[in-house]
């Protein structure tokens, strides 16, 4: 029986899985034990952690040479080369709306209060819902609008018939035709029935586009990677959970409430894993990109500190010296983290359509001959 | 050094539902924006594209088996062409040599009959020359007879006899 199901599955998904998986394991694996140093070299105060929107509190550590996770974090202003630009605060609480400029001005108004880098309203209540503006938001803006603007530049040339009459000019073009025929052709249509795969392909390529723009924004000195953000990658998880489910046939349906071909008792302990399944899948989804861009992002923080912890202990000579070896190291990294970019986008596409072409899947298990035909076609193609 | 790690953990994995409602609303606009102005062009364009290029290779594909075929028809047709051309040489090699031959057969049997006619003609105008100078001769012995016996002498009689002297001569 156990064979039986594994042979259900597609075993060029898992391949694809293990393989992403196997990576962004090293990579997390490499990313904690720099963390793990770095911090307890660092010895970052408890108060700098708990909150993103804590200004008050950045100004007081000063004391360590460098703030690994003020750079993660979501924060309420934006990092520019001529300094921070704050942003304005919205907040709902209970059944009412507060918008300021900024976190000061919300202060100044007397309306909140600062408890530990938390704002309350005056009362003390929490704030139920924060819809401030964040750093990460500011970037999945960026990131949506420079995709939008390169599929409208995109647009205008194949209404102008570049590319649809001739062949596609310049690389711009011609890197954004390569990129959505991937998309579509090797993403898409490898796992999204033929005939349903135009359905899917719009959003799909614009997730693509979008991921891979957050990504890269997160390349830039003073940019955030929006995608190294829990709610961002959980967000857009979701979208693809949504569609999946959405996009169900009966067949999936049937596989997941009552497995064909399984005999009872074995129903009772393979329908909540089923059902466990639906969510854990879009949950890797959102924890593989998360993490990934995360650890691409800490690493290259911890490098580079450790110049500035090397001078700290050892003293300027040590820290500029060895500074090469950070520099040179975070250069590759920097490498690696622009293809890693394009590749957890890709891997977000590729399994978002994976997860949808599985729910679209229609397969008649009725037929029990049938079933078994594709049971040895499966035993032979795994030996 | 655990708890500031611990709480490190729990801030990075913080699921923030406002600003999740921020990124449905923008993802909801970008989509929207996408799939109404941005990719529909693109994915038409690309797909026109396509379909322009499979079928100007399917175009191209049946004109080259067109003119393929038709070339095996040419050849065919010269094939053919050249087969009739040998077999009426060949035919009309045939014909001339049996018209030759019997020309010749027939030139041969004019000549014969042409010999045949002139020998009889020449037998005849033998004949009717000897039969002539016979007459010739029985005149002018009859004619120096008369002058010699002048008289007496039956023409006839003489006639007669002369001739059979002459028949006689002849035979000899």
């Amino acid at each position: 029986m156990a064979k039986h199901y594994a042979a259900l599955a597609n075993p060029l998904v898992f391949q694809h899985v293990s393989v992403s998986q196997s990576l962004s394991s090293l990579r997390i694996a490499l990313a904690s034990i720099l963390f793990i140093v770095g911090w307890s070299l660092i010895g970052v105060p408890a108060n700098a952690t708990t909150t993103a929107y804590d200004e008050a509190a950045e100004t007081e550590e000063s004391s360590s040479p460098i703030d690994v996770m003020g750079k993660i974090a979501d924060h309420d202003y934006i990092e520019s080369p001529f300094g921070k630009v704050y942003l304005p605060r919205i907040f709902w609480v209970e059944g009412q709306l507060y918008t300021y400029a900024n976190t000061k001005k919300a202060l100044e108004s007397g309306e909140f209060i600062d408890k530990e880098g938390t704002l309350y309203r005056a009362d003390n209540t929490p704030v139920t819902i924060d819809m401030s503006i964040t750093s990460h938001l500011v970037y999945v803006w960026l990131g949506f609008i420079l995709a939008l603007l390169i599929s409208l530049w995109a647009a205008s040339r194949y209404r102008r018939g570049i590319g649809r009459t001739s062949a596609p000019k310049g690389a711009l073009h011609n890197i954004y035709e390569i990129l959505y025929l991937f998309i579509r052709d090797d993403v898409i249509q490898g796992y999204i029935p033929k005939e349903k795969a135009p359905r899917y392909t719009p959003l799909l390529f614009s997730m693509f586009m979008a991921i891979a723009f957050m990504n890269l924004f997160g390349l830039l000195p003073w940019a955030a990677t929006a995608t190294a953000d829990l709610t961002v990658t959980a967000t857009l998880a979701f979208v693809t959970f949504v569609v999946t489910q959405a996009s169900g046939t009966k067949t999936y349906w049937g596989h997941v409430f009552n497995f064909p071909g399984v005999p009872l008792l074995v129903k009772f302990i393979l329908t909540p894993v089923e059902i466990l399944g639906l969510f854990t899948k879009p949950l890797a989804l959102c924890f593989r990109l998360f993490a990934n861009m995360l650890s691409g992002k800490i690493m290259i923080i911890s490098i580079l500190g450790l110049i500035f912890i090397f001078t700290d202990l050892f003293g300027a000579t040590v820290g500029v010296g060895s500074s090469v070896i950070w520099v040179a190291l975070t250069s590759v990294l920097y490498i690696l983290k622009v293809f890693v970019a394009l590749l957890q986008a890709y891997i977000f596409t590729l399994l978002s359509a994976v997860f949808i072409g599985g729910a679209l899947e229609e397969h008649h298990h009725e037929e029990h001959d049938h079933d078994h035909e594709d049971l040895t076609k499966m035993d032979t193609v795994q030996a | 050094m655990m708890m500031s790690l611990f709480l490190a953990g729990s801030s990075l994995l913080s699921f923030n539902t406002g600003f999740a409602i921020w990124i449905l609303i923008s993802l909801i606009v970008f989509l929207g924006i996408m799939y109404k102005f941005a990719l529909p062009p693109i994915i038409k364009g690309i797909e026109e594209r396509e379909t322009s290029i499979q079928s100007s290779l399917d175009a191209a594909e049946k004109a080259l088996r067109d003119a393929e075929k038709i070339a095996k028809d040419n050849e065919d047709v010269v094939r053919e062409a050249e087969r009739a051309a040998q077999k009426i040489r060949k035919e009309a090699t045939k014909e001339v040599e049996e018209f030759r031959a019997e020309r010749l057969e027939k030139a041969k049997e004019d000549a014969e009959k042409l010999i045949e006619d002139a020998k009889k003609s020449i037998d005849q105008e033998k004949q009717k020359a000897l039969n002539e100078l016979r007459k010739e001769v029985a005149d002018l012995t009859i004619e120096a007879t008369t002058r010699l016996l002048q008289k007496n002498v039956d023409s006839e009689t003489n006639r007669k006899l002369i001739d059979e002297t002459i028949n006689d001569l002849s035979k000899n």
